[in-house]
């Protein structure tokens, strides 16, 4: 069987010259180096996904268990200095409470993309008088390669 | 002046195009046109692979208009140089090709395709596959029909190159079985590109139909009914790894499929990247319409009456839909199979979406399990087998280019 194999991989099929057990180790062949392709690539993909995949469940831990601590910190800060809660972002008068809740939801949906955590300092109106729209596609067609 | 009026104007007849149509054989050209409207029809009204089979039923209508000269089929004719080397006379058919014959060597030179699957690449999200890589074992299984329609073929009596260009319409991928089929098949044969193109083309089509029995009859309700966690989430670095280590992979094992993959892995990598977002959306956009057009036009343009009026197209499209099965039946049995050791943690219907076809397929996979439990999303879990596909039916045409001679 080997040896009809190696003729095979040696010898290349062509025209109508060919017999019925050609054809069978066509399809054995074929099937098992398809087989044994991808699953060397299984092979890699769950070894270097299992290391990952380790490495960021230990980050994870880490972090919680940071959080943890500085929950408690916090907690133990509390109890002393009861009124310190989180700063308000400074808002100018006439924009809605609304208006300001969708900036904050958007900043930090921004901030969960890049793994950042962003903060919301103040809001107020643009002096620009161009429209936000234009000059988005101002920027991107003016933007250097 | 009568007389000339009357020879001129039988003059101008003999040289149009309707004429062409009286001439031995020029019936043929008129059912080849008729059947180009049928695939237009089917574009247009039906929704079947319209970016494709669109350009593809024109230049079927192009090619097939007499005198119009746009594409000559004996052209592409290998001429033999010393014992066994051959070569297309690439300098004669710049020099009296027409337009649709310069843009045919992007076919035959082996060009579009690998910028398709560029295309491909970059709007392809491996993260299924990275989360859960049995996948590709899957996606290996429904590669199945590619080989057995080989089988199936060599029984039927067509030559090597012509087995191996119909099996690869197994694969469902239709850059793929261009790719596979432009480099075995030379004029000679009884079939052509374009030919297997449309079969594969309109099977693809036709997955949301040829796929669910198959699927229903041999899966039980209750394993149609398993429902799959959720996959676990994969950081950047896996990702921008993926592409770079299949590349290598691939590439070292079966050197022939190292076009197709490594096009796939650095769209990918593009897109991945993060850093490259104009070229990433070149390649996903304008690249990719642009060379569209070309494929499809030019693949159409292959389907000269001589080469699609023979008992061989009737036998393409037979065993066309063969392998769709078998590579349906394999994946769905792969899949039952894993069902059983993993203790059914694996709902074999995601084992269909091995065939490449993305994202039909896993949609397809999608639509029969929601049919059990309408709250099971398989789609994520689909995507993973339909990407491998697309790799593993990459890796298929590798193999069948390196035993068919060509």
């Amino acid at each position: 069987m080997q040896y009809q194999m190696a003729q095979l991989l040696s010898g290349k099929l062509s025209g109508h010259d060919y017999t019925g057990t050609d054809i069978a180790s066509v399809v054995i062949t074929g099937m098992s180096v398809v087989f044994i392709g991808l699953i060397l690539l299984v092979l890699f993909v769950s070894i270097y996904g299992g290391i990952f995949n380790k490495r960021n469940q230990k980050k994870k831990a880490a972090e919680e268990a940071a959080k943890k601590a500085a929950e408690a910190e916090k907690a133990k800060q509390a109890e002393s200095k009861p009124v310190s809660a989180a700063k308000a972002p400074a808002v100018e008068d006439g924009i809605e409470e609304e208006i300001v809740a969708v900036i904050a939801a958007a900043v930090a949906a921004m901030g969960a993309k890049s793994g950042k955590k962003l903060v919301l300092k103040s809001v107020k109106r643009s002096v620009s008088q161009r429209d936000p729209w234009a000059a988005a596609g101002l920027a991107d067609n003016t933007r250097p390669f | 002046m009568i007389d000339q009026f009357l020879s001129t104007i039988a003059d101008l007849a003999k040289d149009s195009g309707v004429a062409g149509f009286f001439v031995d054989g020029g019936w043929k050209n008129i059912v080849m046109i008729l059947i180009s409207f049928l695939f237009m029809y089917l574009a247009i009204a039906k929704g079947f692979e319209p970016l494709l089979l669109l350009p593809i039923s024109f230049g079927m209508l192009l090619t097939n208009l007499p005198g119009a000269d746009m594409y000559h089929s004996e052209f592409w004719v290998y001429q033999t140089v010393g014992d066994n080397d051959h070569y297309i006379d690439y300098g004669n058919i710049l020099q009296h090709g027409g337009l649709l014959d310069i843009l045919y060597m992007g076919v035959k030179l082996q060009i579009y395709p690998p910028l398709i699957f560029l295309g491909i690449g970059a709007m392809t999200d491996f993260g299924p596959l990275i989360a859960n890589p049995k996948s590709f074992l899957l996606g290996a299984a429904a590669q199945g029909g590619i080989f057995f329609t080989f089988l199936g073929a060599a029984i039927l009596g067509m030559s090597a190159a012509e087995c191996g260009s119909i099996a690869i319409i197994g694969g469902a991928d239709g850059p793929t079985s261009i790719y596979v089929s432009s480099k075995l098949l030379s004029n000679s044969d009884s079939i052509g590109v374009g030919t297997i193109a449309l079969a594969a083309y309109t099977y693809m089509a036709l997955v949301p139909i040829i796929q669910p029995p198959i699927m229903r009859a041999l899966t039980t309700k209750k394993e149609r009914s398993i429902v799959m966690g959720q996959l676990r989430p994969v950081s950047k670095v896996e990702k921008l790894i993926f592409p770079i280590l299949v590349t290598v992979v691939i590439a070292l094992m079966i050197p022939s499929a190292a076009p197709l993959v490594g096009m796939l892995m650095m769209g990918n990598l593009l897109k991945e990247s993060g850093v490259c977002d104009r070229i990433a959306k070149t390649a996903q956009n304008e690249l990719m319409n642009i060379i569209t057009i070309f494929l499809g036009v030019t693949v159409g343009a292959t389907t000269t009456a001589k080469t699609i009026m023979t008992l061989s197209f009737a036998k393409v499209i037979i065993l066309g839909v063969i392998a769709f099965s078998i590579g349906t039946a394999c994946g769905i049995l792969l899949g039952k199979l894993m069902c059983v050791l993993t203790h059914g943690k694996v709902n074999p219907l995601i084992g269909s979406a091995g065939v490449s076809a993305v994202p039909m397929a896993a949609r397809v996979s999608q639509k029969v399990g929601q049919e059990e439990v309408p709250t099971n999303y398989l789609l994520m879990h689909a995507m993973g087998p339909n990407v491998a596909g697309v790799i593993g039916s990459a890796v298929a045409a590798g193999v069948l280019l390196s035993i068919v001679a060509h």
